[in-house]
């Protein structure tokens, strides 16, 4: 039996870097905004502490903050003559959930752009000839 | 016979971390061709007390040998099941993520390319126990006897088999099951000690990695071009 909410002006999915400022700006603007994020519920004050984070076997191993694949996960193949198989854990890209989606096990890393990615035609070019860009 | 330990020790610190572990210099080792010809005990009677809680008897020893062929004791550590690795095994089997914890376990159950990943309805503990069964299985067909009871220089032998793809278990990927029985020995030999394994930090030092504390900033100037050394201070230290 479904549950009648009381009604809100917008309802956002997901609550991740996009979500959290699209609501922000919603409600920025005077509308009743509610989020829905799937995964735990997390306390920083419990969960973000100091050696509880540098624990590299429960979060970069066993990946602790994403997503659950018991509940959900996507299948895949490499071309279109395949079939399609479930990933069962994840691993070369990693969803995260909980409230801050990817924002709460983002690295942070911001590579510094090298002077070929300027003119990066041009060294493509250079390098491989014009016919090799498409 | 000729295997030995460094060679050994290296591709087990292929982890992300080689660079950094033979820039620190690993030695030579001055007793690597002493294999012993003789079935040695399957289980260490040194420091290795803690009970198993998860493994069988029978696994157990299994697991035991096969980290302390993976991780000899030389001059670079305590052998694996000494520095904790074994038990670090039976822990994890025995944890959540043994039990298949965040894990897609439903249909179907396909066999797919090697890029499409793991496709077994088996849990790590159950994937373990198939595997461990199978090679032990395959070294009596082989070597007359489990793998635990077989001489170092076999056990070598039965390791480079599996990982070459050359022994065939009786329905069980070997070389996949040398691949997960090489990653979480790994994992175990690295892995803060607060785990279990790692005793004495010894991966850790082996490695020059610091541990916990991560945060350089403040030493930039002063380590400039020089190796930063650090005693590493793992989770427990700061609790």
């Amino acid at each position: 039996m479904a549950t009648r909410l009381k009604d809100v002006d917008a309802v956002v999915v997901g609550m991740g870097f996009c979500g959290a400022i699209l609501s922000r700006e919603l409600t920025k603007a005077g509308l009743n905004v509610v989020g829905l994020e799937r995964g735990v519920d997390r306390t920083p004050a419990e969960e973000f502490t100091l050696t509880r984070l540098r624990d590299e076997l429960r979060y970069v191993v066993r990946l602790e903050l994403m997503q659950d694949n018991s509940i959900d996960t996507i299948t895949f193949r490499n071309t279109p003559d395949e079939l399609a198989l479930p990933i069962r854990r994840f691993g070369a890209f990693l969803p995260g959930e909980g409230v801050g989606g990817t924002g709460i096990h983002w690295g942070a890393l911001h590579w510094r752009f090298l002077p070929t990615d300027f003119r990066i035609k041009s060294v493509l070019t250079e390098k491989y000839g014009a016919k090799a860009i498409p | 016979m000729t295997d030995d330990a460094v060679p050994r020790r290296r591709f087990l610190l292929g982890a992300g971390l080689a660079g950094t572990a033979i820039a620190t210099g690993l030695t030579e080792p001055v007793e690597a061709q002493q294999q012993p010809a003789t079935p040695q005990p399957a289980v260490p009677a040194a420091q290795d007390t803690e009970p198993f809680v998860t493994l069988t008897a029978l696994e157990a020893a299994f697991i035991t040998a096969a980290v302390d062929t993976l991780i000899p004791p030389d001059e670079l550590s305590p052998s694996g099941s000494d520095c904790g690795v074994a038990i670090f095994i039976d822990r994890q089997l025995g944890s959540a993520w043994g039990g298949g914890a965040k894990m897609y376990r439903a249909g179907p159950f396909l066999k797919g390319k090697p890029e499409q990943g793991y496709q077994l309805p088996l849990t790590p503990r159950e994937y373990f126990a198939a595997g461990i069964a199978a090679a032990n299985a395959w070294s009596r067909k082989t070597y007359g006897n489990e793998f635990d009871r077989l001489a170092a220089a076999d056990r070598v032998s039965v390791l480079k088999a599996m990982e070459d793809g050359k022994a065939q278990f009786e329905n069980f990927d070997a070389r996949g099951f040398f691949a997960q029985l090489l990653s979480i020995t790994q994992v175990g030999f690295f892995a803060d000690p607060i785990y279990g394994s790692n005793r004495d930090k010894v991966g850790w030092k082996l490695l020059g990695f610091p541990g916990l504390p991560a945060t350089y900033a403040d030493k930039i100037d002063a380590y400039r071009d020089k190796r930063y050394v650090a005693d590493p201070q793992s989770i427990a230290d700061f609790s």
